[in-house]
């Protein structure tokens, strides 16, 4: 029994299939990346899994339960936490609030909510922009306040859409080194969307490739790379051909 | 306890704030023998009633984000609960009182299942809609009086059990009372986690749901403790006013002033619905007494209401105390 199993998936929005019987599984421990170009069907698969999209067809299995067409707040309380590659830019809760709420979902009392709260803000270096709204903040800060919220609700699996997105070169090394430190230290097994190759290449073990809705590929960082249907998919006929 | 400690403690708010809090309090506890009229002292009476209703209506449509518009239902539901069981069979305003709560509570719960599947425009609708199909009924229902209404019987001694006194000043340390606990109750559920959780819906329900939050459930709850609320300002009416009818207790102009005054004072806030009530309330009785004079005029009063509404969404929607707030950032 896999950590996560995704069976057979399929989204369809009305002739437009954005997820075509897609299938893999992801083990406990893991930092898997999912990649493939605009429109692949990247974001429509997290919705499927996290339950804001009921899947047309398929199954998904989460620690071998059956979570399929669980609503989001069922499958965060089974222990699956995501961010949004769009963070809707707010001005009612402060950071800290933000973290907090996440915090709330394994507790009643604010005090243990926001101490939970300072502790993760601390480790990712938030605690100087605590009272700050979201939309007073560049857009790395956006990012790491909508990773520490999904944190604080302490997940098992966390699934990020494109948290390197607009981050510049350091920012994006940092994340990296977060995100493998939240791996090794506090044994949480990671799946990400990433558009920018060298980020998930540098820090996962394993890579899905997704084009036009269909799981074309599967394999090591590195063999990925050199895989032709994912360079076709990637830069177009042309370039394939050519090499 | 520690409800009772966070309800009790406001130093999260500025010493001015907590100094004008305390001058309000005794204020109040004075008013009543500073030898004002009796008009004065029934202002202040629906001063505070309002203010009750407003901080009810803050839990769902301010701290929530919902567009409520069918609290006058729940008034409705208070008033005639305590009316009716002391008309039929005299029991005392104590015992009614809890139970039009329950009734309340129900009633909002088998009404806010549905309700909350719509969201936006169509919820704010609905709303609407749920409160205009009560009073109708009650408007055409013999039993509970029709249209005429009901009056209560009238009690010459002053008497605790039935909350009925000749004397306003009762009512006004009633209404005081209830007021207080509204005020603590508030600051108790400010803090809480109910309150933030709603606080994210409003922000942004995508996320909310992503953190384990049950929106519907949510919003149904924080919905039910806003019509407890009112319906305890309705049974307040029913004893205050002694006589109640649909048009007094149930109108659709009800509801809107209802959530007027808090969006006005600033919804989200401790203190807007407080504020936004201090305003309107004498601005109604104004309006009222003042149009009733003039034939032809009546109306004008929602048409400055409707103003008053546009003005505070597009200037700024967190109301007067938002207001008061911008101008505090701007002194520091
Ligand atoms: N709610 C929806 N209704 C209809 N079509 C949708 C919906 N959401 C996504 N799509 C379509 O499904 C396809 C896949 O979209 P999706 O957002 O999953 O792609 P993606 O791989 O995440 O792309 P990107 O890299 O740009 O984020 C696109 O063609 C998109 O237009
Ligand atoms: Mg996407």
């Amino acid at each position: 029994m896999a950590f996560l199993e995704v069976k057979n998936i399929v989204k369809d929005f009305g002739g437009l299939v954005a997820n075509n019987n897609v299938s893999f599984e992801i083990e406990k421990g893991e930092i898997v990346g999912l990649i493939g170009p605009n429109g692949a069907g990247k974001t429509t698969l997290f919705n499927c899994i996290v339950g804001y999209y009921r899947p047309s067809s398929g199954k998904i299995l989460f620690k071998g339960k059956d979570i399929t067409g669980f609503k989001p707040f069922q499958t965060s309380r089974e222990g699956i936490g995501r961010t949004f590659q769009i963070m809707k830019v707010t001005t009612g809760l402060t950071v800290l609030e933000n973290v907090m709420v996440g915090a709330f979902s394994r507790t009643d009392k604010r005090e243990v909510a926001e101490k939970e709260a300072m502790g993760i803000m601390e480790f990712l270096g938030l605690i100087d922009i605590k009272e700050y709204h979201i939309n007073e903040l560049p857009i790395a800060r956006q990012r790491k306040v909508g990773l520490a919220r999904a944190l604080a609700t302490k997940p098992e699996l966390l699934m990020l859409d494109e948290v390197a997105s607009g981050l510049n070169h350091t920012e994006t090394d940092e994340m990296v080194g977060l995100l493998k430190m939240l791996n090794k230290e506090k044994d949480m097994t990671i799946f990400l969307i990433e558009h920018i190759m060298e980020m998930v290449m540098s820090v996962s073990k394993r890579v899905i490739v997704l084009d036009s809705g269909v799981k074309i590929a599967e394999g090591l960082p590195n063999e990925i790379v050199k895989n032709p249907d994912v360079i076709k998919a990637y830069l177009g006929e042309k370039y394939a051909k050519s090499h | 306890m520690e409800k009772l400690k966070d309800a009790l403690d406001f130093s999260d708010f500025s010493k001015t704030e907590r100094i004008c809090f305390i001058i309000f309090t005794i204020f109040l506890l004075v008013f009543p023998w500073l030898g004002v009229g009796s008009f004065v002292k029934t202002v202040m009476i629906q001063f505070m009633l309002f203010s009750l209703f407003g901080m009810g209506w803050n839990t769902i449509g301010g701290y929530g984000g919902q567009v409520e518009l069918g609290k006058a239902q729940y008034v409705g539901i208070g008033a005639y609960t305590v009316a009716l069981m002391m008309v039929w069979w005299k029991v005392p305003f104590w015992i009614s009182m809890p139970i039009g709560i329950l009734i309340a509570l129900g009633y909002s719960f088998i009404i806010g299942y549905p309700l909350f599947r719509l969201k936006g425009h169509y919820f704010a609708i609905a709303t609407i809609c749920t409160s205009l199909v009560l009073k109708d009924i009650f408007d055409n229902w013999n039993l509970v009086g029709a249209a005429k209404g009901i009056e209560l019987p009238i009690h010459e001694h002053p008497d605790f059990l039935y909350m009925q006194f000749k004397s306003d000043t009762y009512y006004y340390y009633f209404i005081m009372g209830l007021f207080y606990i509204a005020i603590f109750y508030m600051n108790w559920f400010r803090k809480s986690k109910l309150g933030y959780q709603l606080r994210m819906i409003k922000d942004d329900e995508d996320a909310a749901e992503s953190l384990g939050i049950d929106i519907r459930w949510c919003k149904i709850k924080a919905y039910s403790i806003a019509s407890a609320f009112v319906a305890v300002g309705g049974g307040f009416m029913a004893v205050y006013n002694l006589y109640i009818d649909p048009a007094s207790v149930m109108e659709l102009s009800l509801s809107i002033k209802i959530a007027l005054m808090a969006m006005l004072g600033g919804a989200a806030s401790l203190w807007g619905p407080i504020i936004g009530a201090a305003f309107l309330v004498p601005l109604d009785r104004f309006l009222g007494s003042w149009l009733g004079g003039h034939k032809g005029l009546t109306g004008i009063d929602f048409m400055i209401y409707a103003m008053l509404i546009m003005i505070v969404s597009a200037y700024q929607p967190k109301g007067i105390w938002g207001i008061i707030e911008q101008f505090r950032k701007r002194g520091r």
